[in-house]
């Protein structure tokens, strides 16, 4: 990327940052608006309403936009003021934050249309002021002195948890340390589910980390935590091993209300201890925090997090809602041929209606699950910045086509591969800026990453200007593995296809990055599982290209179904080019294989029945049907019994135990109680040219 | 290769600062989105150097301080604050805390890459 295209990109990255910072924002002042009247307010809202200022103002003062700096500037201030107790929150208070929130949303809306309605500031920023010097608090005094809180704790506290902590104390909370030691490994996860058990009775009020004591690869952390709650009361709610309790100072409750009736159990094992069977009592209602109230339940922004499992869910009902439309229409067909006319043309109309609607239902479910492939580039540019440094060659990246979309799953899916790809590229491909310049070529070396949607499938590019694959180094490696006896015995493209070989890698040293075992075999079988295909192009001394061609989903697809020796398939009609009637003397044989000629091209003959080795196939009869399939360059003609028609088709997954069957990429229900097999075109069509090639 | 790592929780911010180290072209970059990211890239990846922000919402920039200064792993690890002004207090504390060098956010590009090299190519 040039530095003209890094700013724009980081401008657009701000704006939108931006934007959805005013978002939230707007959504806390509401909140915060009405604890105004209430008295009480979370502390965290009021914090996170801070940082959002905070983020603004440091975020605008990077781009020179001085106007929203200066007034997020302003509006950090007094949220400082207040989120520190140094401004009391009032309706004032609170207008004069709606007022700047709202000149800085309509500010970040002129940066982005570059231009728009002149803003006025003064007025806002002098309410501000206003709010700031008219409202002093009494100073506060530090009763913290009594607590004896140790200085690790508190020097690293920031001025607002220490604001917090003092609160504590005024309202005669009784502060606690509460040191847990957790795993380096899932450390987050628990200390997120102890400090929400935590703000269940009270308020943590600062987390400090630090070196493990008591467990290898371990981290220890020191919450200060304020509660009404008493040491005896508190500690059984939160017990778990390697954690321990203890109280600063010994406070009395100022005028705190009455502490609920003493609970049960009185604690005298550790905290550690094994928790007996017999504790089989209910689950006590938690108190509530009253402050948690005051937290806004409106969504942050205008997107949703959907987990794809949900959308999957759908996609199957809406699958099946497809075959259900099947058997309607057959049954209209039924209807009609029967003799009931009228009420068959009747149900046949409902049926097309509802063949719309569900076809626009289909397609809205499908988009939800679409996301662009710039996002996948994205992971990519890092991994190549990463990479390239690390191996001191420098690499200029081009990206083109980021706005492609593909499925969710795919992108998931194909991110491994592509990276592998993208490492290979770097390491293998991409020679060292001294080669470069010394083959007279530019000391960057340039890789591109490109996708394109290509009829239903989308392509993905990855290309580098390197040495390209040294072929006669992959054909004296297969001789020295006895995949081929001698060197010409392969042309270059049969030598490629070594490459996806098992265990099969040319470099000299393995290097620590790509030659970690993960070949390209893998990368070929993770791609077949998607349905895709992978195709490699080198050219010596100029670099190396390998396409990547990919289903755009993988749920739903319309399928031509087959039959061969009793058996049905479905084909999935992407990969179905045209089907066509041969005669039997039409079939060649080229070295041992049955070939045809269609049009100008020679096109290699696949007996299905021979490929799943299915008994019962009788011999060719003088005429057949060949349905001629094709994936990215490649073809091949297959021969079927019969064409059933075609059918939008769900693929189910049929599970690891049939994982290692070549050819079938998942199972479908036709919608009259029979389940058939998918056929993987692709890893038919690699299997099949594999068998010519060795 | 000299690794830095940057904690901060603005996405923008922290790519403002990943594109102005970038521009030494000399660093590879660790980036971490919050505190706790950080502490659980430390000891997973070598660390030369430390930039963090303050305000962070699970554990602040003072306690990541106070995490590094104290561990015997990371304890010689320079490290810089990039916050902003109105936390004098924080900024002080995290002076005493060990951080080596304060920058105030809008950053100067320039002050930081010659911080950066000052002490990762002494």
């Amino acid at each position: 990327m040039s530095a003209e295209e890094n700013i724009a990109k980081a401008v657009k990255d701000f704006l939108a940052e931006a934007e959805e910072i005013l978002d939230q924002l707007s959504l806390d002042l509401v909140a915060l608006s009405d604890c105004a009247d209430g008295g009480e307010c979370n502390p965290d809202l009021v914090n996170s309403v801070f940082r959002a200022a905070h983020s603004l103002k440091g975020l605008a003062g990077m781009f020179g936009l001085t106007e929203i700096a200066e007034l997020g500037h302003h509006l950090e201030n007094l949220l400082d003021a207040l989120r520190l107790g140094k401004v009391e929150l009032d309706q004032g208070v609170v207008s004069a934050l709606f007022e700047s929130t709202e000149l800085l949303t309509a500010l970040v809306r002129n940066a982005g249309q570059g231009g728009g309605e002149p803003v006025d500031l003064t007025g806002a920023m002098e309410r501000i002021n206003d709010c700031l010097t008219n409202k002093p608090k009494a100073a506060k005094d530090s009763p913290l002195a009594a607590l004896n809180i140790p200085e690790r704790v508190l020097g690293s506290m920031t001025e607002y948890e220490e604001h917090r902590l003092l609160e504590n104390v005024k309202k005669g909370r009784r502060i606690y340390s509460i040191r847990v030691s957790l795993l380096l490994t899932n450390f987050d996860s628990e200390l997120m589910e102890l400090t929400d058990q935590l703000k269940q009775v009270g308020e943590v009020i600062s987390t400090l980390p630090s070196a493990s004591s008591g467990i290898d690869a371990g981290i220890d952390f020191e919450i200060l935590f304020g509660s009404e709650l008493a040491t005896d009361e508190l500690t059984p709610l939160i017990e778990r091993d390697h954690l321990t309790v203890t109280s600063f100072g010994k406070q009395e409750k100022k005028g705190a209300p009455a502490p609920a009736a003493p609970k049960a159990a009185p604690v005298e094992a550790p905290v550690a201890a094994l928790a007996p069977a017999a504790v089989e009592s209910e689950p006590e209602p938690q108190p509530v925090n009253p402050a948690d109230q005051g937290v806004s339940a409106k969504s942050m922004s205008r997107t949703v997090r959907v987990d794809i499992g949900k959308l999957d869910l759908l996609m199957n009902i809406v699958g099946e809602l497809v075959l259900s439309h099947s058997m309607i229409a057959e049954v209209a067909a039924k209807m009609r041929r029967d003799g009931l006319i009228l009420p068959g043309q009747q149900v046949a109309k409902a049926a097309k209606g509802l063949e719309k609607k569900l076809a626009e239902l289909q397609k809205g479910v499908m988009e939800i699950r679409m996301i662009p492939v710039g996002q996948l580039f994205e992971k990519m540019t890092r991994i190549i910045r990463k990479i390239s440094r690390e191996q001191g060659k420098k690499v200029d990246l081009k990206l083109f086509g980021a706005e492609t979309e593909l499925d969710k799953l795919i992108i998931e899916d194909i991110s491994d591969p592509v990276m592998h790809i993208v490492r290979n590229a770097i390491d293998h491909g991409l020679e060292t800026p001294a080669a470069r310049l010394a083959a007279g070529k530019d000391e960057k070396g340039t890789i591109v990453l490109s996708s394109f949607q290509k009829g239903n499938h989308v392509v993905i590019q990855i290309e580098d200007d390197g040495a390209g694959i040294d072929l006669g180094r992959v054909r004296q490696k297969a001789v020295e593995r006895g995949v081929i006896g001698s060197p010409f015995e392969v042309s270059d493209k049969e030598a490629l296809e070594f490459i996806f070989l098992p265990g099969f890698s040319t470099s000299e040293q393995v290097s620590e990055i790509s030659g970690r075992g993960v070949g390209m075999d893998v990368v070929r079988t993770n791609i077949a599982a998607l349905s895709g295909m992978i195709d490699l192009e080198t050219f010596p001394g100029r670099g190396t290209r390998v396409t990547i061609t990919l289903p755009i989903t993988l749920a739903i697809i319309k399928a031509l179904i087959i039959t061969t020796a009793g058996r049905t398939y479905a084909l999935p009609i992407t990969s179905v080019l045209e089907s066509i009637i041969v005669e039997r003397k039409e079939i060649k044989t080229v070295e041992r294989k049955e070939v045809i000629q269609l049009r100008e091209t020679t096109l290699p003959l696949l007996r299905l029945s021979d490929f799943f080795e299915l008994k019962g196939a009788g011999d060719i009869p003088d005429s057949f049907y060949v349905v001629v399939v094709g994936v990215a360059e490649k073809r091949l003609g297959l021969v079927v019994d019969d064409l059933l028609g075609q059918q939008d088709i769900v693929i189910k997954s049929i599970g690891e135990t049939f994982a290692g069957f070549k050819g079938i990429s998942g199972a479908a229900d036709l919608g009259d109680q029979r389940t058939i097999l998918v056929l993987d075109v692709g890893s038919v069509i690699s299997e099949a040219t594999r068998g010519s090639a060795g | 290769m000299k690794r830095i790592l940057i904690a901060e929780d603005s996405n923008t911010m922290r790519s403002m600062l990943v594109s102005t180290i970038d521009e030494l072209e000399k660093y590879s970059i660790v980036e971490a989105a919050s505190g706790f990211e950080a502490l659980r890239l430390l000891p997973r990846e070598k660390v030369d150097l430390i930039i963090t922000d303050i305000n962070m919402p699970d554990i602040n920039g003072l306690e990541l301080i106070s995490y590094v200064r104290n561990n015997p792993n990371y304890a010689s690890i320079p490290l810089f604050i990039v916050s902003t002004e109105s936390g004098d207090k924080d900024l002080e504390k995290g002076r005493a805390l060990g951080a080596n060098e304060y920058l105030v956010k809008p950053f100067d590009p320039v002050k930081l890459q010659e911080l950066i090299s000052k002490y990762l190519e002494p």
